[in-house]
């Protein structure tokens, strides 16, 4: 597909200069922070390389510049969009205050009565949908703060397949990578 | 008067929406790796959203197990030059 393979460039590029700055600012790093810094470079580089922007994007890179020490390799990654992403992050921050406040609503809110025939079993069903939603909302980044669920569903196909493309690029490359080190020693 | 049609016109809202809702899980089936036979919709709903978040937390636990074999590769090769030289060249 097109785009899929405009994105896997996209990704590789950003996710390798993630990587570049990792290695040059600390070399000493212990397995942990090493891997840890490697999985946000993948992550952040997967959110900016998608383009148009998407919530499940704008949250991630949100919520990782929360996080007082990756704030700088976020933003170096990011490097050259730092207009775009001001805006984003001003959005971002104006949804969070959008949420507390329809948490509180809702938590004030009494529940409706249903007249139905299969009462039973559409209720049952309902309950196991809005389980289900829930926990999908927990896994998809920024998807606490999404209440429609036609739009949950959006993100979360989307998601999925930016995860995927995530999953093939840095495969190909750790095995390449692998093989290359044991080919030699 | 006016309840009723306020309440037809929130059921024809939500109608149009249950279709596109369809529409979307359908997407989803699709993606998820596996085949399933489509029964009943709400039943189906659960399960490919089930479906769904257990294949969100695999991709995850992917992306986290590769940056794991990623991050044992770069320490090991810290040491030697020569290795440290190609992986980077084909890294950087």
């Amino acid at each position: 597909m097109h785009t899929s393979s405009m994105l896997k460039k996209e990704f590789l590029k950003k996710w390798i200069k993630g990587l570049q700055i990792c290695y040059s600012s600390n070399k000493k790093m212990d397995l942990v922070e090493r891997k840890n810094k490697i999985k946000l470079s993948a992550d952040i580089a997967m959110a900016s390389a998608k383009k148009p922007a998407t919530c499940w994007s704008n949250a991630l890179i949100f919520n990782a510049k929360e996080n007082k020490q990756d704030k700088v390799l976020v933003s170096k990654i990011l490097e050259p969009e730092s207009q775009l992403q001001k805006s984003r992050d001003r959005i971002m921050s104006v949804n969070k205050r959008v949420e507390c406040k329809k948490i509180l609503k809702r938590s004030c809110n009494c529940g409706k009565r249903m007249k139905k025939k299969d009462l039973a079993t559409l209720v049952v069903a309902k309950r196991l949908v809005k389980k289900r939603t829930k926990v999908l909302k927990k896994l998809v980044p920024g998807g606490g703060s999404i209440m429609n669920e036609l739009s949950l569903i959006k993100e979360a196909l989307d998601y999925i397949l930016c995860l995927k493309v995530q999953v093939d690029v840095m495969r190909s490359v750790v095995t390449a990578a692998e093989n290359t080190y044991i080919y030699r020693t | 008067m006016s309840s009723r049609r306020s309440r037809q016109s929130s059921s024809g809202a939500s109608r149009i929406s249950d279709d596109q809702i369809i529409q979307l899980i359908s997407k989803l089936q699709q993606l998820l790796p596996g085949t399933r036979i489509q029964r009943s919709n709400k039943a189906s709903a659960s399960k490919v959203l089930h479906e769904t978040c257990n294949y969100v937390k695999s991709l995850h636990r992917e992306v986290d197990d590769l940056s794991d074999r990623l991050s044992q590769l770069l320490s090991t090769i810290d040491a030697d030059s020569p290795e440290a030289s190609i992986v980077r060249s084909l890294i950087m």
